[in-house]
């Protein structure tokens, strides 16, 4: 459980929404960050996520749905 | 010593070919209605990755060992180019085919990122073709008189079709069957 | 006025400080500065897609010397030939007499969706006419769901695009001569529904609405109004007639000018029905390629629906759960449109549907015939 503060995270985490399929595995490396809809599907609360979870959370996400966003 | 290196490469032939079974069988539970979510994808995923790293280490000593010991003739060449070894060429090569294919499963999903997605996707499922070679490899060289190994494979086997029959049998998740309705509707 | 570089345009456009008439209102400026950048493609977009829109099919009918001059003058200049293509829905009037005029048409399926900016670029680089994630802005060029290539394009509104040759033609001056200081020009409205007057009126932002719709003559007796259309808001016809066309002013009630359309609904039709319409109209309408769009919008629908057929604290929270759950969550803004519309129906038609909970529809009871659809 990451307890690094936002403000060493630069950049924000992305969905390609188009891409997401449900899997859910973002919202558990993500814990406290990301959450799931009813239906599955990951809700964004806060975006500015730390770049070690970030980085698993693409890497672990089956669907390649997530993405660092350009610019911080 | 020769001996030994033999029964080493046959035991770490059957750990790596379990491995890959259970690689195999948790790449396949990602699909369908009933594939994990949430928590347990998480732990699905994370042990798919790991297992397929340590059938890695297995399968290197599984070939080392074949190729230093000297009782069958199988070079470092065989190893790489299938169907060149001395040695039951049609059968050994039916494993360095499945080794070739498993190199570029593991760098396609290395790199994936940096890769087309389709053709991630493309490399990735034909581990459904690398898994059968590797078994019928397996069976047909490594377990003639030996009963765990033997059983162990055979029992490979069938989990691995099980997991293959799921996958090709599963209804779909919620997720595919909606966007596959809409887009039965007009598109273009 | 001349335009002999494209930063001469772009000068004039900033000057004049056109935004977007589609809906968006994006700086039309910093668009076409982005386009001549990247050498892009551009798709005129006449679409209507809106509920109740035909602002884009005036335009082609009334203007279309101008339209296609505009056009030019933001393809134009650069060393590439950029393409031109004007988008309308297939077997429109606008489509049709678009491709009399002799014109490149991108014939548009009769979506909703269809019509917004990344579906038509889909659409014009041989795929689905649905949206695509956007990673950067399409004005730089990127690639569509399947990983191929898009060149750059860039899709501007009809108006928006008539508006750029009005500019070149009479000055900055003659455009902020019209308007606000924070949202310049003129611009085109729709008014249309339970009005004697439906019709398309240049007007200006700034103007009181109650001009609008006095110009329009609604049926006497109406109570609300759709403010741009299925991704708009409702207003009383108190908060209309109180209210200027302006974004700021309808800010106040969580909506804006948007593509310009006024709908004024038909008195003897009980709203709680009409709203039904335009979310199980939404619930079909959706692109089928995002969770929370593909599941969620329906949610609304139907959470919609029960809520009317019994009304009661416990189901309203449901239906703004829903809709809070849409804004933000999709590849496009079609998701937060329909949120929005049914975030204001539930605030605007409290009082309507408080009184269904206790007695007969207030629509029933003011003496129309009701109209049930």
């Amino acid at each position: 459980m990451s307890t690094v503060p936002d403000r060493r995270a630069t950049r924000e985490l992305r969905v390609d929404r188009i891409a997401c399929t449900g899997h859910g595995i973002c919202a558990t490396v993500l814990e406290g960050r990301f959450r799931l809809d009813e239906h599955g599907y990951p809700v964004v609360d806060r975006p500015r996520v730390p770049r070690e979870a970030g980085d698993t959370a693409i890497r672990f996400c089956p669907a390649r749905a997530l993405y660092w966003a350009d610019r911080p | 010593m020769n001996e030994s290196l033999w029964y080493v490469s046959r035991a770490t032939g059957v750990a790596s070919i379990a491995l890959l079974t259970a690689v195999v069988v948790l790449g396949a539970l990602v699909s369908g209605r009933r594939r994990p979510h949430g928590e347990q994808a998480t732990v699905v995923m994370a042990v798919h990755r790991w297992l397929s790293l340590g059938m890695v280490a297995f399968l290197l000593v599984h070939i080392a060992t074949a190729i230093v010991e000297t009782y069958v003739s199988i070079d470092l060449v065989s190893a790489l180019v299938p169907f060149t070894s001395g040695y039951e060429t049609l059968w050994v090569g039916l494993g360095t085919l499945a080794v070739d294919v498993l190199v570029a499963v593991l760098a396609t999903s290395w790199w994936r990122h940096r890769l087309p997605e389709r053709a991630w996707r493309v490399v990735h499922y034909s581990a459904y073709l690398l898994w059968p070679m590797a078994l019928v490899h397996g069976l047909v060289l490594g377990t003639a008189n030996e009963m765990p190994l033997l059983a162990t494979t055979i029992l490979c086997g069938v989990v691995g079709v099980g997991a293959i029959l799921w996958r090709l049998l599963a209804l779909p998740h919620h997720d595919r069957a909606r966007r596959d309705a809409v887009l039965e509707q007009e598109w273009t | 006025m001349t335009v002999d570089t494209p930063e001469d345009l772009v000068g004039l456009l900033d000057a004049a400080g056109l935004t977007g008439r589609g809906g968006a209102a994006f700086s039309t400026a910093a668009k076409v500065r982005a386009a001549h950048g990247n050498g892009a493609h551009l798709v005129v977009n006449a679409c209507d897609g809106e509920i109740g829109a035909v602002k884009d099919g005036y335009v082609v009918e009334h203007h279309l010397d101008e339209l296609v001059h505009g056009a030019r003058l933001v393809s134009g200049g650069g060393r590439r030939r950029r393409q031109v293509r004007f988008a309308a829905h297939r077997g429109s009037l606008t489509a049709h007499a678009l491709g009399r005029a002799g014109l490149d048409v991108l014939e548009v399926p009769d979506r909703y969706v269809s019509s917004e900016e990344t579906s038509l670029i889909s659409l014009a680089n041989g795929g689905l006419a649905r949206p695509m994630t956007k990673r950067r802005p399409f004005v730089m060029g990127g690639t569509d769901q399947a990983g191929r290539r898009v060149p750059a394009t860039v899709v501007l509104n009809a108006e928006t695009v008539w508006r750029i040759a009005q500019v070149v033609e009479r000055g900055p001056a003659w455009f902020r001569s019209f308007g606000t200081a924070r949202e310049p020009g003129p611009r085109l409205v729709a008014l249309t529904g339970a009005v004697a007057r439906p019709g398309v009126l240049d007007t200006e932002a700034g103007v009181p609405m109650g001009d609008l719709l006095d110009a329009a003559r609604p049926d006497p007796g109406w109570e609300h109004v759709v403010v741009g259309g299925l991704g708009g808001v409702l207003l009383t016809a108190d908060d209309a007639r109180s209210t200027t066309w302006s974004t700021a002013a309808l800010a106040r009630h969580g909506g804006a000018v948007g593509p310009g359309v006024i709908d004024v609904l038909d008195p003897s039709r009980c709203p709680l029905d009409v709203v039904t319409s335009f979310l199980t109209y939404a619930a079909g309408e959706t692109a089928g390629q995002c969770g929370p769009c593909m599941f969620g919008v329906p949610s609304v629908a139907e959470a919609w629906r029960r809520l009317v057929e019994t009304p009661s604290t416990r189901e309203l929270e449901a239906v703004r759960a829903a809709a809070g759950l849409l804004p933000n969550r999709g590849a496009c803004r079609f998701p937060d449109g329909v949120g929005r519309f049914a975030a204001s129906a539930l605030e605007v038609l409290h009082p309507h549907l408080a009184a269904h909970a206790s007695g007969p529809c207030p629509t029933e009871r003011s003496g129309h015939r009701v109209h049930r659809a």
